[in-house]
């Protein structure tokens, strides 16, 4: 009987750790907005204060920007006093108070992070209708949200995740991806860039022979962009919405074959330590490989040049930035649009002033504010005030470039099956030749089967 | 009479606190485990949906189960065994042997046992580091330079062991620690005996040593499970991701991704009841299996 117990004893010591895991980082940093702001001056202060409760990731903009525009919007709104929570690591912060019941007013974190939070939330249809933002009048200004933000960006299965016609996320900072390199290399080897794939594969063999390899990657993740560009060139956007929406079949295509051939060619080419490297604390070795002329290409986005910008790098270095090759010569050539989302949580206490919020952060005031600290939003014109580098990758759709957005299909959450695992996670194995091509599309397929039934 | 009830009530008095906090702490998280484990729930919301056993159906159709439970298995058997050996080898040595500058040994053997998961991964990173790691460099003084590197962390067939070298060296000095206890117990008359009628060394280690620390073995061989199960998840989240290609992810990696990355926490809970059964089926094979006469001194 002893025993018993004391196995019993030490199983669920190991279970009551299981339980508990998640919870031991919920130490909330949370940091009243306005500590360093000024006081709004306005004499007349209503007595009733609304208090606004906003979340943003810390990403590589830094959280001074957030604290200036919530003093902006607070010394616009005296009433309104901006609790802000900004952290590199949002979800552990935010994530145990949400679960027991405490939610923020707005979210500013995208899809696609370690822990899905964005995606937790619009599978349990949890999110806000954020429609009615798109016609407010940006606050201080005489236009509505819709007016400022560039087409086709609250069209996207991103914003509008269950193909209602409905924007539940309204998208944020934006970003350009593609592949980057050294312009320096190239013009001390006379190099061009490529412009088909056929080209980058004769380019290959040329680095090749001189012990360079030419591709890298930082992690499996960032093919997400890649694919889902390379998928728009090899079918166009109706093809890619058919396999963004899992339909019976598309993976089947000869045109998806051609983009499986690519990446698989492209495995082939790549530095063959890049998978020792592809994970959280060691990509930017992966990167590092560029700078140092030890691999030509690498998927990113423009962050980028912050992110190794104390990094060495390669005499004559200078950051250069092309969209995909195109698969036929003269073909349509895409660069992925990535950007962030913000959207306010279904169980919010202030969503009125949430959204009042989220119309300003449209305003020229605080674009101003973000793009100071180089944070581009996909506002009309905005761009053309743009220098430097930023300059160079922001007026990449101005060269005949087309922009791919969108991504996988929101559905309802799938036991064991991740779709961007199955068809990204599974190209460090295509590098390793661990596993076939074939054994990648009999995967794809499976797991897009298996998701078809379960979209929202 | 009156004494005893007087014993009673403050015997009573004093476990009440930890029998409170044992309840509160371990029994209801971990039927609240098992009761979440019946349940669709994404996490985040009051929307949950009855499924009863779905999730385990779910689970033992899943290829990526299997996996995660034959990588966890495949470190518990090579971590223990080879920790135990190895801290067994050491504290024998270190207890029985007169070497200089024992003391500075045990230190040193006993060091990463103090420092972070964290610090661990980086400083095996660094050396598994398929460019400048000092492994590699080693390797390449017999093999030349000019071979192709190998991906301690980035090939499929060896990660696994990757992984393994740096649990292993990080629980050494621990363990090694704990035996040396043991072994500092031993009457030493009973090695003077043994050496009198002839014993040597490897006679008087499994005859003498073995036998009278085994309590000790058979216990430390039951936090050799559970520590495994847990450290491996800091291991594999610090050093790979459950990468490349999830050919490191363990059961307790693969139930943090499907609770709180594939939305499916009641999945993941259902993982966690499994980790459970496991962990107990384990500890009781091994408590079976190393059952023997206790010896005294």
């Amino acid at each position: 009987m002893k025993k018993i117990i004391s196995l019993a004893l030490t199983a669920f010591l190991t279970l009551s750790l299981v339980a508990c895991g998640s919870n031991t980082n919920n130490g909330a940093n949370t940091t009243p907005g306005n500590s360093a702001t000024p006081t709004p001056t306005n004499a007349t202060e209503p007595a009733e204060t609304q208090v606004l409760k906003f979340a943003a990731l810390e990403t590589a903009y830094g959280a001074d920007m957030w604290k200036k525009v919530a003093a902006g919007f607070e010394n616009a709104n005296p009433n309104v006093k901006i609790e802000t929570t900004i952290d590199k690591n949002l979800e552990d912060v935010i994530g145990p108070s949400m679960k027991s019941g405490d939610f923020p007013d707005v979210i500013l974190i995208s899809v696609g992070q370690p822990k899905g939070m964005t995606e937790t939330f619009v599978k349990d249809n949890n999110v806000l209708d954020l429609t009615d933002v798109l016609s407010m009048t940006v606050p201080g200004e005489s236009v509505t949200v819709k007016d400022k933000i560039i087409p086709g960006f609250t069209d996207t299965s991103i914003t509008n995740p269950y193909g209602d016609g409905k924007t539940h996320l309204m998208p944020m900072f934006y970003s350009p991806t593609g592949l980057f390199f050294n312009a320096g290399l190239f013009e001390q080897k006379g190099w061009t860039v490529p412009t088909t794939w056929d080209e980058m594969w004769a380019l290959g063999d040329k680095a090749k022979a001189e012990g360079i390899a030419l591709f890298a990657y930082p992690t499996t993740g960032y093919f997400d962009s890649l694919f889902y560009a390379l998928l728009n060139e090899v079918g166009g956007p109706e093809f890619f919405g058919k396999a963004m929406s899992y339909t019976e079949g598309v993976w089947q295509t000869p045109e998806a074959t051609q983009a499986f051939d690519i990446i698989s060619k492209l495995a082939s080419y790549t530095e063959q330590t890049v998978p020792a490297n592809a994970n959280k604390d060691n990509f930017v070795k992966n990167q590092q490989l560029i700078l140092d002329n030890k691999a030509l290409f690498m998927p990113n986005g423009t962050w980028i040049v912050g992110e190794m910008g104390s990094a060495p790098r390669a005499e004559g270095f200078k950051w250069g930035f092309t969209s995909l090759p195109a698969v036929t010569d003269g073909g349509d050539r895409y660069s992925y649009t990535f950007f962030e989302q913000i959207w306010v949580p279904a169980k919010a206490e202030n969503p009125d002033l949430a959204k009042q919020f989220i119309a300003y952060l449209y305003s020229d005031e605080a674009a101003a504010i973000f793009a100071e600290a180089g944070a581009i939003q996909p506002i009309k014109g905005l761009s053309d005030k743009l220098e430097g580098d930023n300059k160079l990758f922001y007026s990449i759709y101005d060269n005949g470039t087309k922009a791919a957005m969108g991504a996988f299909a929101t559905t309802d959450p799938v036991e064991g099956v991740s779709i961007s695992d199955t068809v990204f996670g599974t190209v460090d194995s295509l590098v390793t030749k661990a596993k076939t091509q074939q054994q990648w599309v009999e995967a794809i397929t499976k797991a897009s089967d298996s998701l078809r039934g379960a979209l929202k | 009479m009156d004494i005893k009830k007087g014993q009673r009530r403050f015997i009573f008095f004093c476990l009440t606190p930890a029998v409170m906090l044992f309840i509160i702490f371990l029994i209801v998280p971990t039927i609240n485990v098992f009761r979440m484990s019946t349940y669709k729930w994404g996490g985040y919301t009051d929307e949950k949906t009855f499924v009863g056993l779905q999730n385990f159906t779910k689970l033992f159709q899943s290829e990526k189960f299997y996996q995660a439970f034959q990588n966890s298995l495949l470190l518990i058997v090579v971590v223990s065994v080879i920790t135990f050996a190895l801290a067994l080898v050491f504290a024998s040595i270190l207890s029985r042997e007169k070497l200089k500058g024992q003391n500075l040994l045990r230190i040193i053997f006993y060091i990463p046992n103090i420092l972070s998961v964290v610090v661990i991964s980086a400083i095996f990173s660094a050396i598994y580091d398929p460019n400048s790691g000092l492994l590699n460099a080693i390797l390449n003084l017999f093999r030349g330079s000019e071979s192709a590197p190998t991906l301690w962390l980035g090939d499929q067939k060896i990660v696994i062991f990757s992984l393994s070298g740096a649990m292993i060296w990080q629980a050494i000095g621990y363990y090694m620690v704990m035996y040396m206890a043991s072994m500092a117990n031993v009457p030493e008359s009973l090695y003077e005996s043994a050496e009198l009628e002839g014993a040597g060394r490897m006679e008087k280690f499994f005859s003498i040593t073995i036998p009278l620390i085994w309590t000790n073995i058979r216990t430390t061989l039951t936090f050799f499970i559970i520590s495994t199960i847990n450290m491996s998840f800091l291991f594999v989240v610090a050093m790979t991701e459950g990468g490349p290609d999830g050919s490191t992810e363990v059961f307790l990696s693969y139930m943090y991704k499907e609770a709180y990355t594939n939305s499916s926490y009641g999945y993941g809970m259902a993982i966690g009841v499994i980790v459970f059964l496991f962990s107990f089926a384990l500890a009781a094979i091994l408590n079976a299996v190393t059952s023997r006469d206790h010896l005294e001194y």
